[in-house]
């Protein structure tokens, strides 16, 4: 059963290791907007680089 | 032959040969030269995708406006915040951003831009906020290039950048996963706990696992619980216990009960009841804090109402476009067809139209005379117009306005504290039977003390009692926000049960902003068939709300063949029709005669009338049935309205509403409020405009449907988003559904408490018992509040009353 004594804190490291993860992506806006990043990889990005758009914006 | 709809915005598409927009390799029909410029360069940009991936039209492009007012230094140090290196940050609120696929657009959009470094777009905010460089680009670029893709933009002030919703939010999502995370370690060691207690364990081996359990509590209580806590502080400090102070206590007692045990190596320790609590209470809390932040994160009404720039005249008279807080009393400004009057002032041209319906609630374009007044945040849909400017700032009607707001926001009752005030007897009644059970133990049998008070503190802790209210609320919130009903008040779900008087605003709430055709006269040679259609002929090109009636009216599927058209300010439209020349428009106009001038609208060819139309404003779908379900079920019904009277009579007889008030002013609504309050009834306000928003915050509850403005919104407990009126009945068949769960929630708290408490107090009940009898009468209180929904999908929605017939006017 002493294999309790290194599992058990392992496995708090572990809740500690995601609770930092989550506070992260929270901070760096991952939870802001949860819709948009759904429809990026449904774009064709490569086909069509925007060219002179700068110049069309009145 | 289907109705060609605009590729870009969807609205249908006029006249025989459409403006087309050429996007890949096809060419698609668009309705204005706005939507073409606004597809074309989308495409432009490789960006066609977005309509594919959008769920929702935006708005009809716009003619792009001329933004250059905003590269001026006065104006950009309130709104632009210069950051190191060069940078400039603004952020901007967006009118038209709907969904993800427009913050796509705009995403992919600006950052093909060099000047662009960084770019957020909040959907739910309607916001973007653009890091760009000031060098390669200025702010009006940036402006103009939002308004080509169809969006208005309006920039916000330096503060909004710093955004407390979103921290807020933040905040409350970090901690329920701490809650969470720490809920659910707590709760695996608790099994290993019980299951030792009946099997047997090692004293050694369960002091570690209790020491664990403490160590995971540990975050819960002083990270994810300090809500509680500050508000519990802040209750206790004004001597007004409130539903935080028996949380907090709870809370602290059995973590502290649980610590003292740990320590002395007691019966049973309780560190998976705290950390549950304290999720449960959280989680209800988060759902309530998103529902109100979603609908009230479009504040900012003024940014929209009052214009940021104004042309001023010089001393030469030459315009030059200056920031609104910039202008003076005395000086002069030119206002633009269309444009927002910046400032309240004096009409100096001749004359002109001004729609004051958000400010007054009057549905029709007011003419004003050289030396009248005009109200800041109106606009002048037919101008030109000089103004010289009278009042500034804070001095204006709008602001006066907003203060009101303030004000009866402030008298807001406050009598639902009785619940909270409840949960506080019972804590501290808690509190003394606890005291009382130590005390006796003491006397009798001194080791028993401990665990007999424990067990009466945690078999009593107010778990069921504190979530019997918050656990069916939350639930109801979640329902009725699936039907686009948000609650953004506490009190709102209690206010809709006592309301028994309801009262409307009528140009938005009851009534659409458009009109209908209601009755058609032919006088002349001419069939009545024949004259609508050459009166839809006529408005062909013409976008007004008379414009659209008629052309509906007419079914408008025929080829436009109407010429020269013509249309007059104020009077109408001419023009020739199969070769005839007709005019169509007021009597006065169209006859051009001083004739008596009516509601009505005339259709003349070169020799005299031809027939007359009777237009109306027209219903919503469901406001008949609503109004009739709302009085079926004993309320009292009244229409307070800004309009004329003849127009509020027309929708209260309309409506077999009898009590109604035309032409009310603000402070008038509230007086009324007043008077109906001191009656004894419990008013609900039902309204959308801006001159509503001082009624919405004086009454008992305030309901705004959805799609007004947003300063009626900012002030409302409920909003009625995809604009039925229905969600109305549906809000109250929930709300009381709601009423009553919560009532069982409570009953079943109280019936265990009274059955548990004196059990536990003469030691009968061992803590582990307590704490299993605590978890099971919460489980049940929030089993019992999910069935709010099965009540909510038996509310059936009132059906949409019948469209009226065309019929002949009387002779």
């Amino acid at each position: 059963m002493n294999i309790i004594f290194v599992l058990i804190p392992l496995s708090l490291v572990l809740v500690a290791l995601a609770v930092w993860a989550f506070f992260w992506s929270v901070n760096h806006d991952q939870f802001d907007d949860l819709d948009t990043p759904a429809l990026i990889p449904l774009s064709d990005e490569t086909s069509s680089r925007p060219v002179e758009a700068e110049s069309k914006t009145p | 032959m289907t109705p060609l709809t605009c590729f870009h915005c969807g609205e249908p598409v006029g006249g025989d040969a459409p403006l087309v927009a050429r996007v890949g390799a096809l060419d698609h029909p668009v309705c204005c030269i706005g939507c073409r410029a606004a597809a074309e360069w989308i495409a432009s940009l490789g960006l066609q995708d977005y309509y594919r991936l959008r769920d929702a039209p935006p708005p009809r492009a716009v003619a792009v406006g001329d933004y250059s007012a905003w590269d001026r230094q006065q104006l950009q140090r309130m709104y632009v915040h210069h950051r190191d290196g060069g940078e400039a940050e603004v952020c901007v609120l967006l009118e038209g951003l709907r969904c993800s696929a427009c913050s796509w657009l705009i995403e992919r959009a600006l950052s093909a831009m060099p000047a662009v470094r960084e770019i957020g777009v909040s959907v739910p905010g309607k916001r973007v906020r653009i890091v760009w460089q000031p060098q390669l680009a200025s702010l009006s670029t940036l402006l103009g290039a939002l308004a080509h893709l169809g969006y208005v933009p309006h920039p916000l002030d330096r503060e909004s950048l710093n955004d407390v919703v979103e921290r807020e939010q933040r905040a409350a999502l970090k901690r329920l996963l701490v809650a969470g995370l720490g809920m659910m370690q707590a709760m695996m060691f608790a099994i290993v706990l019980y299951a030792g207690a009946l099997e047997g364990i090692e004293a050694s081996t369960r002091d570690f696992f209790r020491w664990i359990g403490l160590l995971v509590t540990i975050p819960v209580v002083f990270y994810a619980a300090r809500p509680f806590f500050a508000g519990a502080w802040r209750e206790l400090r004004a001597y007004r216990p409130g539903m935080d102070t028996p949380v907090a206590f709870a809370v602290a007692l059995v973590f502290v009960a649980s610590i003292v045990e740990t320590l002395r190596g007691g019966a049973h320790v309780y560190f998976d009841s705290a950390s549950m609590f304290v999720f449960l209470l959280l989680g209800g809390r988060y759902l309530e804090m998103r529902a109100r932040h979603r609908a009230a994160d479009v504040v900012d009404a003024l940014a929209r109402l009052q214009p940021a720039v104004a042309e001023r005249l010089d001393a030469n008279g030459v315009p030059e476009s200056v920031g609104v807080h910039e202008l003076q009393i005395g000086d002069c400004v030119v206002i633009a067809d269309g444009a927002t009057v910046p400032a309240d002032g004096e009409l100096v041209s001749v004359e002109c139209r001004v729609d004051e319906s958000l400010l007054s609630g009057e549905s029709k374009p007011l003419l004003r005379h050289r030396g009248e007044r005009l109200i800041a945040g109106s606009i002048v849909v037919a101008g030109p117009a000089q103004m010289r400017v009278a009042r500034v700032g804070a001095e204006t009607t709008l602001s006066a306005i907003v203060r009101l707001v303030g004000r009866a926001q402030q008298q807001r009752p406050r009598w639902s504290r009785y619940g909270d005030r409840a949960a506080g007897y019972f804590v501290g009644a808690l509190l003394v039977v606890t005291a009382v059970t130590a005390a006796a133990w003491l006397l009798i049998d001194p080791a028993r003390a401990f665990a007999a008070s424990l067990a009466v503190l945690v078999v009593a802790c107010p778990c069921a009692f504190a979530l019997a209210v918050p656990a069916a609320l939350a639930r109801s919130l979640t329902v009725l926000a699936q039907r686009g009903i948000l609650v953004l008040t506490p009190n709102a779900i209690e206010s809709l049960i006592r309301a028994n008087y309801f009262v409307f605003d009528k140009t938005g709430t009851l009534s659409e902003r458009g009109l209908e055709l209601v009755a058609s006269e032919s006088v002349g040679k001419l069939p009545v068939d024949a004259c609508l259609s050459i009166a839809a002929q006529l408005e062909s090109g013409s976008t007004h709300p008379i414009a659209d009636a008629l052309r509906a009216a007419a079914g408008c599927a025929e080829p436009a063949r109407a010429q020269n058209l013509r249309s007059v300010a104020g009077g109408g439209v001419e023009g020739d029709v199969d070769g005839e020349h007709y005019r169509l428009g007021r009597a006065q106009f169209a006859l051009a005669t001083e004739a008596e001038d009516d509601d009505r609208v005339v259709l003349a060819d070169g020799c005299g009338i031809l027939a007359r139309f009777e237009l109306r404003e027209a219903l919503r779908d469901d406001a008949t049935a609503t109004v009739a379900e709302l009085r079926k079920s004993g309320g009292g019904i009244e229409i307070l309205s800004g309009d004329s009277h003849s127009r509020v009579a027309a929708i209260a007889s309309r409506l077999g509403v009898d009590r109604f008030g035309s032409r009310v002013h603000p402070e008038q609504k509230l007086a009324r409020l007043a008077q109906l309050r001191e009656a004894g009834m419990n008013v609900a306000v039902i309204g959308d405009g801006v001159n509503d928003a001082p009624a919405l915050a004086g009454a008992d509850l305030a309901v705004a449907v959805g799609g007004g403005a947003e300063l009626a919104k900012s002030s409302a407990d409920i909003v009625l988003a995809g604009d039925r009126l229905g969600g109305l009945i549906e809000a109250r068949t929930i709300a009381i559904a709601t009423l009553r769960i919560m009532r069982q929630n409570l009953l079943w708290s109280l019936v265990y408490n009274a059955a548990a408490v004196p059990l536990a107090a003469i030691g009968w009940v061992p803590p582990w018992l307590a704490a299993i009898g605590m978890s099971l009468s919460s489980l049940a209180v929030i089993a019992n509040s999910l069935r709010i929904r099965a009540a909510a999908s038996r509310a059936s929605t009132p059906a949409p009353a019948a469209a009226p017939d065309l019929t002949p006017l009387p002779a």
